[in-house]
């Protein structure tokens, strides 16, 4: 018998997953097993380019989802329901049963939801898959005045693609900041004031007490007070880890599943990756869950090798991107528990960094400027970090040295 | 003549090892690059998303593109790592008397 491999979840880590596991092994079955009917598929463009129409469902479809054919890895779409890992199955919502011999989930995260005390709950948008993108983009078509409740990065986003759009905007957010502390408040300030100047309304310290409906609009009540109307609201209040299915078996969870470096979780064979994880770094000695493009492929592939026994520690120094306007943000590394900023940059044509060092060294940036302004020294900052390298502060200050020289010591 | 089609772009001290120029040439856009063994072209545009690869790292045979970390071969153009998954075109280059020159279609 051939040995089965599964994998719960079907977006960009169990892509990878497979794809990997594939590559180091010919024989096993590899099946993924997901509840959307696209094949794995790029969640980046739905607030940007899908949402303005630069994009559309086909150019989402990884390039690599088309080798699950040639590589014989089958796409099962189903909604999985049940685990039991001491038989190791899962049943689908239609009583289907799945065996495995070991078990990789991919199950990503899902997006908060606002409470309301009216039924209202289901009028408010959220955006996290094709699905939900598709019916924004058809709805908004005819409606002009946008409520986006909270200033996260998705929220920013869709508040930059929907300006772009002619809608006019309003985003609500709770803190005194956009983006969350993580985020240099400088920085922050320069993506408020873009969307400002592209005719955003943007409110920061304000909590939504109430949401009617008078006709077909809605009226938002603020903490202050004060009231606002709109025709459309789409809330992007942060997210959380896809793991109802696993709350009463004995898999270990916190902040999502608990992985070692090496992608296993608490039960034998049974291994996770991307959104859904809280894993161990061993470069930071700390539990991380990340929520991003480049993790969720990393991390996939290393739980492939992982699955093929090729034992492989999980190393990678954290990165993502937000693109609004013609910004483009970037954060690498740890922005926290640091002893130092440095700073870079004075404008945003050329792109400002804050770098975050510790005891000397390099342990995480963030840089936002016009489209391709920062990436190159973003980059360098990540394999600074990855070496663990005390720098000299005067050139990564000094805009005129390349960071290149740093790298080359 | 294919000899016209030669553009001149300036001279090999222009490019550092390692490293990248923009050189525009009528409405099109390139990057011409210096490799430890020669020099090289390709369009100047990432073929994921409209931007220029000037400000990308060059790492080796690879260029990186500044936005969103998709990878190119600079000698083949092909993509390497996504979100870039279409091939960045190449242009013949030679030297020339200290002079570096691209071979424009
Ligand atoms: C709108 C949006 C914009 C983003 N923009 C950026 C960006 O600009 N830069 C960046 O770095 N990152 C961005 N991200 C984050 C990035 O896309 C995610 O981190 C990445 O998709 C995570 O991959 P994953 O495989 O872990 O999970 P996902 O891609 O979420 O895939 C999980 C899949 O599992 C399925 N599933 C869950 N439970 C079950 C079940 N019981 N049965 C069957 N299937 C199930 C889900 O439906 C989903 O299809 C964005 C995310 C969103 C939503
Ligand atoms: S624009 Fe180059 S990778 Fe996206």
């Amino acid at each position: 018998m051939k040995k089965k491999i599964l994998i719960l979840g079907g977006g960009q880590s169990a892509l990878y997953a497979a794809r990997e596991t594939r590559r180091n092994d010919e024989k096993v079955s590899i099946t993924i097993l997901g509840e959307e009917k696209q094949l794995p598929y790029e969640r980046p463009p739905l607030s940007k380019d899908y949402l303005l129409n630069k994009k559309n469902e086909e150019d989402l479809v990884f390039n690599n989802s088309k080798i699950l054919d040639d590589k014989k890895i089958f796409y099962i779409n189903t909604n999985i329901e049940k685990v039991d890992f001491n038989t190791k199955t899962l049943v689908s919502n239609n009583e289907k049963e799945y065996r495995y011999d070991i078990l990789l989930i991919a199950t990503g995260s899902e997006n908060n939801k606002l409470k309301l005390d009216n039924n209202l709950e289901n009028e408010i948008h959220y955006l996290r898959n094709l699905e939900e993108a598709k019916i924004i983009k058809k709805k908004i078509e005819n409606k002009n005045n946008i409520v986006i409740i909270g200033g996260g990065f998705i929220g920013l986003e869709i508040a930059s693609s929907l300006s772009q759009l002619n809608k006019k905007v309003t985003l609500i957010e709770i803190g005194n900041q956009l983006m969350g502390r993580i985020i240099p408040k400088p920085i922050a300030d320069l993506v408020k004031h873009t969307h400002e100047a592209a005719g955003n309304k943007i409110i920061l310290n304000k909590q939504i007490l109430q949401i009617s409906k008078f006709n077909e609009n809605y009226k938002i009540l603020l903490s202050d007070n004060s009231e606002l109307e709109a025709d459309f609201i789409i809330a992007g209040i942060g997210s959380k880890p896809s793991v109802s299915l696993f709350e009463n078996t004995d898999l270990k969870l916190d902040n999502g599943i608990v992985t070692n470096e090496f992608c296993e979780t608490s039960i034998k064979d049974v291994y996770a990756a991307g959104d859904v994880s809280n894993f161990y770094h061993p470069l930071y000695k700390q539990y991380i869950r990340l929520e991003s493009y480049q993790h969720a492929q990393n991390h996939g592939i290393c739980a492939g090798k992982n699955i093929s026994g090729l034992k492989t520690e999980y190393t990678s120094i954290p990165w993502m991107w937000s693109d609004q306007f013609n910004l483009n943000l970037q954060l690498t590394g740890i922005c926290e528990n640091f002893d130092e900023i440095i700073e870079r940059g004075k404008n945003i044509e050329n792109g400002i960094i804050y770098f975050f060092l510790k005891n000397k060294s390099i342990k995480g940036a963030c840089g936002l400027g016009v489209a391709g302004k920062v990436g190159r020294d973003i980059r360098i900052t990540t394999k600074l970090a990855e070496k663990n390298v005390m720098v000299d502060k005067r050139i990564l200050g000094d805009e005129s040295q390349k960071l290149n020289k740093l790298i080359s010591k | 003549m294919a000899e016209e089609n030669w553009i001149e772009v300036g001279s090999i001290d222009s490019i550092e090892e390692e490293d990248l120029i923009r050189f525009d040439h009528g409405d099109k856009t390139f990057c011409v690059y210096r490799l430890t063994d020669g020099f090289y072209a390709t369009d100047g545009y990432c073929t994921h998303e409209v931007v220029h690869l000037e400000d990308g790292l060059v790492m080796d045979d690879e260029i990186e593109c500044p936005m969103h970390q998709g990878v190119f071969n600079i000698k083949s153009g092909e993509a390497l790592s996504p979100p870039a998954c279409e091939d960045l075109k190449t242009y013949p280059v030679k030297v020339d008397n200290d002079k570096i020159f691209i071979k424009i279609d």
